[in-house]
Parts: structure tokens; sequence; C-alpha cells
């Protein structure tokens, strides 16, 4: 079943309003631990402590600061910061749409599934559009006092919402400072081979987090009183630069 | 040229875009590339100080001991898994490395396949690959390779406690790697789904005459987040209307009392916010 309703709102552009709500599509579950004094094994607690008298300081005691240089601050306290909220609405406005090949995937954040609200009204027509024509809507809307940028798209018989990042949120590649260096023909050929020899379908269903799995092996032995053997992590050991096109041909064979 | 590396003690200012958060090797076929995985993305949110309202000096997230209303030094904590009330079982880092001790030092691309096949409700959270020293040459050829033939490579490993599926694919001319949700991870929709199917060809016809006045390029660049505006002109406003507050110098530790130069710095500090 999908995630619950999380906000209702209306799809808007030129004359178009579709009424839909949003649900989350994504559930991750994963083995909860808890911090523990190693002494006693009592459930320890978070507490924010103040670095200069290093005593814990309690919430009425506790301000905002934006930090404008070393050590200064401009305190900011919670009813000037709830005034900067943008107005509540409930539009997604699509300002303008956008081939779907042209959003890098860094930008994605998350789905949501858009469900047609009381009505079917426009929301068929505006998904056999978009399905047609390959594009998804760049929208933004106000929801839980925050400002979205989304692309509105179409999968199957659904529309979804991917939440996008901010252009100034993507760290740009230029800034790792890559350097280049020279292939050969003849490894760039053995490579482009490799890779086409050992493309496949994408099928997601193949993989589970087998980690975890072993995670709750580990804590049922452990339970019993089992010993655990220690293994040390695998390192493999890189390829030099010399021995590249050695390597790339022994790999060939290996496919062959 | 700058090697990235993870701590905050190499390059202060490229702090933000080198926070190698692993290092280890990747490999497809026999080729091993050894590389450090930094973060692509990093929040515009603006962030703020946790203070002390008396004093100003900034508070540390600590972990205390309900028992003995004592802070808990990082060594003396343990993780553990809650198997009745209060009974757990503690893990140890070494046993949780263990666990998979294949995957947690190498990212082995398995397979290769089409980027366009994978459905972006899998992409969970993109990150860079950027070759330690002497994998330059082998990361640009794979870099290459994967550009030419549009694939990517699917791989599964270890970062903290977690195994994730990967999809690592060129970019710009590095290599990204985007973890991936599991498909267990995915909530079905049919229930949410519309229940007819019935388009009305007129109505969409129309919507698509909009939508073809509304074609343009994809340029994130054009929107801001509203939000992070207004809060950014509030501390503008606030900024020039009163002087920051200063917090006090924090002593090293086993230093006695604090020395006179320092004891006059603090009265003008304090002079200085009562301005």
């Amino acid at each position: 079943m999908a995630g619950r309703t999380i906000w209702k709102g209306n799809i808007h552009f030129g004359d178009v309003n579709v009424p839909v709500k949003l649900h989350t599509a994504v559930k991750e579950e994963r083995i909860q631990f808890h911090l523990l004094h190693r002494r006693d094994h009592v459930k320890l607690r978070q507490q924010m402590v103040c670095t200069y008298e290093k005593k814990p300081v309690p919430m009425e005691e506790q301000a905002k600061g934006f930090e404008l240089d070393e050590g200064k601050y401009i305190i900011v306290d919670s009813s000037e910061l709830e005034q900067t909220a943008p107005e509540s609405s409930r539009t997604i406005e699509v300002h303008e749409f956008v081939k779907t090949e042209q959003i890098d995937p860094v930008f994605r954040e998350r789905v949501y599934y858009l469900e047609p609200d009381s009505s079917l009204r426009g929301y068929n027509s505006l998904a056999g559009a978009l399905k047609e024509m390959d594009v998804e809507g760049i929208c933004t809307w106000t929801m839980r006092k925050r400002s979205y940028l989304g692309a509105l798209q179409i999968s199957g018989k659904i529309l979804r919402l991917s939440t996008l990042r901010y252009a100034d949120e993507v760290i740009s590649v230029k800034s790792l400072e890559l350097q280049k260096a020279p292939l050969s023909e003849k490894e760039l050929e053995i490579g482009n081979y490799l890779i086409k020899r050992l493309t496949g379908p994408f099928q997601p269903h193949k993989f589970e987090d087998e980690h975890q799995k072993k995670l709750q092996t580990l804590i049922e032995k452990k339970s019993r009183g089992e010993k655990i053997a220690v293994l040390r992590p695998r390192l493999l050991k890189p390829t030099a630069s010399d021995k590249l096109l050695q390597v790339l041909e022994a790999s060939l064979k290996k496919v062959a | 040229m700058k090697t990235p590396r993870s701590g905050p003690s190499s390059n202060q200012k490229d702090e933000t875009a080198f926070q190698g958060i692993w290092s280890g090797t990747i490999s497809f076929s026999l080729v091993a590339i050894p590389v450090q995985l930094v973060s692509a993305v990093r929040t515009g949110r603006v962030s703020f100080r946790m203070l002390h309202g008396k004093d100003y000096s900034p508070l540390a997230r600590e972990m205390s001991c309900p028992e003995e209303e004592k802070i808990v030094p990082p060594d003396e904590i343990v993780r553990g898994y809650e198997i009745g009330p209060d009974k757990y079982i503690v893990i140890t880092d070494k046993e949780l490395e263990s666990l998979s001790p294949e995957r947690s030092r190498t990212i082995e691309i398995i397979e290769f396949i089409d980027m366009k096949e994978v459905d972006l409700i899998y992409y969970d959270y993109p990150y860079y690959l950027v070759p330690s020293k002497g994998g330059e040459k082998a990361y640009r050829l794979l870099v290459e390779v994967l550009r030419r033939t549009n694939k990517a490579g699917l791989a599964k490993f270890v970062l903290r406690d977690r195994e994730y599926l990967v999809a690592v694919k060129s970019m710009e001319g590095a290599l990204a790697l985007i973890t991936l949700h599991y498909s267990e991870e995915i909530l079905p929709h049919e229930d949410i789904a519309p229940k007819k199917e019935e388009i009305e060809p007129e109505e969409k016809s129309r919507m698509q005459k909009t939508i073809k006045k509304m074609i343009a390029d994809f340029d994130p660049e054009k929107y801001a987040d509203e939000r992070r505006k207004r809060i950014l002109d509030l501390l503008k406003k606030k900024a020039k209307e009163k002087a920051p507050v200063e917090a006090p110098e924090i002593e090293e530790e086993g230093e006695g009392p604090a020395d006179l130069v320092a004891a006059l710095e603090e009265s003008m500090r304090k002079m200085k916010r009562n301005r």
C-alpha cells in the first residue's frame, strides 16, 4: 500500500487545474541500535552541553545563532524564523516543461505519488499528455512551511512529483579538479568491449540488503552466546597505470 | 593539483566539496581503481548553531547517562540492539565490519546497465568518486567508456552499517555514484492510482497545446529557495541593526585560571556586546 496522504494541492498551469493528494513512495526499514554506556549497558540520552561551562543546557536556555565570523553570532529567535516561512498555499505551480533526459539524476531528491483528489478531473488527460510528449513539468509549491522545487511527471498510470535540489546544492564536477590522463585507442576499445559484454537488464528485484540479514543473524548468534569470528575487510590491489593494458587484455580473456 | 582528502585539516576552503566519506577501490572485471567517495550535493539551508543563551557559547551534542547525570566520553559508548526491555546485545564496530568483508572496501561492478532502465524512484543519494593517487588513468578509462557506451555500472557496497546497491555513471568527466533504493523499499501505488483510465481527447490536446507553449531547456539556476532568501534578508537586517554577540573564548584544558590579559579581553568583549 502507498504511504499515507501527506499534503493536498492543485496542479496549476495555464487554465489547467488538477487536484491531487501527495503520498510517500519509499519506505526504509533498518535495524535500529541504541547507544549504551559500556560499563552498565544503560541507554544514553542526547544532551546539549555548553562548551564553555561543560554543563548540560536546558531547552529554555538554548538560543539559535548564525555564525557571522568565528565566534560571532547573530541571534535569531524562533518567532523571527517563523515569519520567514512562505505563505501557505495549495498550488503546485508548473512554470515550464522540459525533456526528462535534461534533468541529471544528481538533482533528484525523492519521489511522491500523486493520487487524484475527490474527482478524476483532468488527471488522466494530464497523464496522457505528459506521456505522449515525454516531458516533465518544473514546478514549485509550499509544503510544511518549506518551498519546494520539483518535476511533475508520469509513470505508468500515476502522476508523480520528483523533488529537485536547487542548482547551488549540487557540487560541480569542476571543483573536483580531476586530472586528465592520456588513454590509448586499444585501451578504450577493450574497455568498450568489456562493458558491452557485461551489460544486462536492470533487475532490481534480484537485489536485497544482505548485510541487514547478516546483521540479524549476528544478533541472534550473540544472544545465544556464540562466539563471533572477526574478519578483515578485503582490499584489492590497485591496477598500476603502466599495467592497465595488460590487465584489460587479461580481462578480455576472462569474458571470452 | 590538490588531492581531495577527508578530514578538516586538508583544505579548509573546499571542505564542503571534499568531504571524503570513504576510501577504497572500485573494480570492473580485473581492473581495480583506488578512489574516494565524496558527496555530490550539499544542503543550501541556512545553518544555525545552537548556543547557550546566557553567554553565547556554542553547544555540543553529547551523550549522557541518565542515572549518573554525567557526560559519557565516546570511548565509553557502545552500540546495542534491544532484545527486551532494558536488555541489549552489544555489537562492536569490528563485528559490523566483518559482516561483509568483501564489500566494505571494494565497490565491485558486477554488471553494466542502461541508466534509462532505472526508474528515478530508485534514486537515493548522489556522490562522486575521485581517483586516489595512482588511479587517475584507470579512472579516466572507466569514465570514458561509460560515456561512450552510455552505460552505468551496478555494484553493491557497504558504507557504515548499510549495504547499498549503487549505479556508477559518467558525468561531465567524473564518476557519479548514485545509491539506489531496494525494490522492497518502494511502496506500491495500485491502491491510489486512478481507477478509470478514460482520457478525454479534447481536454488532452488542449493541455498539450498549453504544454507546447511552455517547453524550455532545464535550467535549475532559474529557481531559488524563497525561504532561504528570506532568512538571509532577516540576518542582513539584524546584522545592520545590532552588533553580533560573541562567545567567550574557551581555555584549553589543564590551563589554570584565566590570565589577566584574557580576563581583560573578556570584559572588553562584554562591553562591546552591551554597546
